[in-house]
């Protein structure tokens, strides 16, 4: 650790694999109650298990995207970090924000949630993943400007690479299109058009510079490659994800009651997002086969590898199978869509949070690598979730092959229930691969604590 | 240097030469009638342009294989394609 | 390579212009960066260009029919006046290699003037256009038209703001005989404006 400030960073990753395991704990709640729907009814029912389980996704990743910030800039920059104190207290007030979000979905009703935080004052509740209350939407707003007055003070006063201002770019995009949560209109199809704008140009968007300069970073201290090599890289990159995203947020405006047109920009564009992951995998393998040292923390490289491969299946392959509208029309808001999500969501943001993590965390605790028996317990963990979210996504996407036959395709189409009944073996299978899930998470915590002779930093 | 300029020349005239025959297939309504045959021809003269302008104007003409290749390719493709779709509109 | 040692400015090493050669002598003008850029690109408008060829396929009549509502001399004359404009960006490299810089300049300002002058001539086809109360839900070959030649029309745009800070640079001196990637880099992309609209015109205004 070149710079006593990126101590900060440590609680923000703690905190968000600890929110990661409450994550999982609520998925595996979620998948029970797909096929045993009383499960743990009334005390938490499916949609609130389900905004628990979305939302601390979210927070999760944002933590680590903010602790990787908090390592890497100051790294980049050259310079301490512009306020140790306001970062620290910025993890607070964010940590118990959302831990009270997350009680009062699981303890209050939702509807009575709403009166009392002063929804009718301005309504922002009730949509998929933008369920918070209003204040901690402001919170959010607020800790998310502080955090990057913090960052971009500390680039302003020192050196100004590519990756710093790439990743700086990314996180004031995250920013500014969160505030597209305040806009709730009553037309349900500017609704809906606007609500992507947080969504889709988060994740198809301004996560994706994060990606790419999170990638690059680890990539230039692990393989020793010449930064100049890398950040080239990194605009190609770049580039390539804001000329296929921007438009691709039409693939989201195939149904929804907007003009036609967005049938062909929508499949056009977004046809082509696969590239930028394409290009990320690439760009991966090609600096670590081309690297100058070895680096002690091999688990570091190998959580890098793996983000490419799985960002692009997950998010590239699996987003293509049911991004052109002629195919969309029949697999909308099926069991793809959930399986495309996952994996997507998995080997891009989880698995760069987990590169970062893993290559920082040891620095953060004063050596270079961990123990090689920790790293084995960490590359076992890597193993565990990684095949496992393949096995859930395998699952999800024949039930969704299933059920969009005998929903949609079939001769004579059957009722959503039905065809639930019907696929809810796969269910069951996308179940107990969440439990292998679980057992790699648990495996992942524990490499934390396993001595042995460590890597001197 | 001085070939430089007279291909970079010679070139322009080219295009124009073969922007005003384009233009004439569609102006004259020879596009229409005589289909095929001027289509074919049409998009002959877009593979050529751009050719031109890939080797002489692009300057790919003494780069290296791979990226001729890669622009050249592209075009041909394209134009190709372009064929294909136009027939299977026939039919 | 050298070493990682640059100050508070962006990373980007100066070295001598253009990749080096590679055994045949044979050299990619300009930046690599920018040939990747370039490639997207074009790959985004093939994607496009097909779209709308098969889209055709499938309604030949409509497309003839519709087509034959635009303005075959706009298209022409934009024609022209890329092709001059990529021409005279050709000559005002040639000028900057030579050390002929206010030359280079001129040469780069003319080539704008013939961006700007396309520009000047789509507004009015739209125009008409519009007038005539076509849009994008018209059908689905003005759906295209409007769509391809729109997306076209802005990479022209960004085509003239690379060539406006060309030109600027190239007053202040910026490049010469021996620093001159950067020139090539956007005289490559202004090219590649150029071809599209090589396919564009036909395929769209034409064929039928």
């Amino acid at each position: 650790m070149q710079y006593k400030s990126q101590a900060v960073a440590k609680p923000y990753f703690i905190a968000a694999i600890g929110l990661f395991i409450g994550q999982i704990l609520f998925g595996l709640v979620l998948g029970l109650q797909y096929v045993l729907g009383d499960f743990l009814f009334p005390a938490i029912p499916f949609n609130v298990a389900r905004m628990v389980h979305t939302n601390l996704l979210i927070v999760w990743l944002l933590f680590g995207f903010m602790g990787a910030a908090y390592y890497l800039i100051p790294e980049e920059a050259e310079t301490e970090l512009f306020s140790p104190k306001l970062a620290l207290a910025l993890f607070w007030i964010f940590l118990v924000a959302g831990a009270l979000t997350i009680v009062g979905y699981l303890t209050v009703p939702y509807a009575t949630l709403a009166q009392l935080t002063g929804n009718d004052l301005l309504a922002t509740m009730g949509r998929e993943f933008l369920e918070q209350p209003l204040p901690t939407k402001l919170g959010i707003v607020v800790v998310a400007l502080a955090f990057l007055f913090n960052i971009t003070m500390t680039v302003l006063k020192g050196r100004k690479t590519s990756i710093a201002l790439v990743l700086l770019l990314g996180l004031w995009g995250l920013a500014v299109f969160f505030l597209f949560s305040f806009y709730n209109p009553a037309n349900i199809v500017v609704d809906k058009f606007f609500w992507w704008w947080v969504v889709h140009l988060w994740v198809e968007g301004v996560w994706e510079l994060i990606l790419g300069a999170m990638l690059a970073f680890v990539l230039i201290k692990v393989t020793g490659v010449d930064r100049e090599v890398i950040e080239k890289w990194l605009y190609v990159i770049v580039t390539l994800t804001l000329i296929t995203g921007i438009i691709g947020t039409g693939h989201h405006y195939f149904w929804i009651g907007t003009p036609e047109y967005w049938q062909w920009w929508g499949s056009i564009f977004s046809a082509l997002e696969p590239i930028p992951f394409f290009a990320m995998t690439v760009f991966a393998f090609n600096m670590v086969n081309r690297r100058r040292r070895e680096h002690p923390n091999k688990a570091a490289v190998l959580w890098a590898l793996g983000t490419g491969v799985m960002a692009f299946l997950g998010a590239g392959i699996w987003g293509f199978l049911h991004t052109l509208a002629p195919v969309n029309y029949y697999t909308h808001g099926t069991q793809i869509t959930a399986a495309h999500g996952h994996m997507a969501f998995y080997g891009a943001y989880v698995m760069v949070n987990l590169t970062m993590i893993s290559y920082a965390m040891p620095l953060l605790r004063g050596r270079a690598a961990n123990s090689n028996k920790a790293q084995v317990f960490e590359m076992w963990s890597f193993w565990l979730m990684t095949v496992a979210m393949v096995f859930i996504t395998l699952f999800l996407t024949a039930a969704g092959i299933l059920q969009v036959w005998l929903q949609r395709v079939s001769d004579s189409p059957v009722p959503f229930m039905v065809g639930q009944d019907q696929v809810a073996l796969f269910y069951w299978m996308r179940e107990w691969a969440g439990v292998a899930f679980l057992i790699g998470l648990i495996v992942y915590v524990i490499s934390f604590f396993v001595k042995g002779e460590e890597k001197a930093a | 240097m001085n070939t430089l300029n007279t291909a970079a020349n010679r070139t322009w005239i080219v295009l124009l030469v073969a922007t005003a025959i384009t233009y004439w297939l569609g102006e004259s309504g020879t596009a229409g009638k005589a289909g095929t045959m001027a289509v074919f021809v049409m998009l002959g003269l877009a593979l050529l342009k751009g050719w031109l302008v890939i080797y002489d104007f692009m300057e790919l003409r003494h780069a290296p294989t791979l990226w001729k290749a890669l622009l050249v390719g592209w075009l041909v493709f394209v134009l190709g394609m372009i064929v294909l779709a136009y027939w299977m509109g026939l039919h | 390579m050298p070493p990682d040692t640059t100050s508070a400015t962006m990373s980007v090493a100066v070295r001598p212009s253009g990749p080096p050669n590679d055994a045949s002598g044979a050299r990619l003008p300009g930046d690599l960066a920018i040939w990747f850029f370039i490639l997207a690109e074009l790959l985004a408008f093939a994607v496009f260009f097909l779209a709308y060829a098969f889209a055709r396929a499938g309604n030949v009549e409509m497309f003839n029919e519709s087509q034959l509502t635009l303005d075959l001399n706009s298209g022409a004359l934009n024609t022209v006046l890329l092709i001059t404009g990529s021409w005279f960006v050709v000559l005002a490299v040639q000028a900057v290699k030579r050390d002929a810089t206010r030359l280079g300049a001129r040469w780069l300002a003319a080539g704008m003037a013939c961006g700007f002058a396309f520009l000047v001539v789509k507004v009015f086809e739209y125009s008409a256009k519009f007038d005539a109360d076509i849009s994008l839900s018209t059908n689905t070959f003005y759906m295209f038209y409007i769509s391809l030649t729109f997306f076209h029309f802005m990479h022209v745009v960004l085509g003239m703001v690379i060539l406006a800070i060309l030109l600027v640079k190239t007053r202040q001196g910026a490049y010469g005989s021996r620093e001159h990637n950067a020139l090539e880099s956007g005289a490559a992309y202004w090219h590649m404006v150029d071809l599209l609209w090589i396919v564009l015109f036909p395929l769209v205004y034409v064929m039928r």
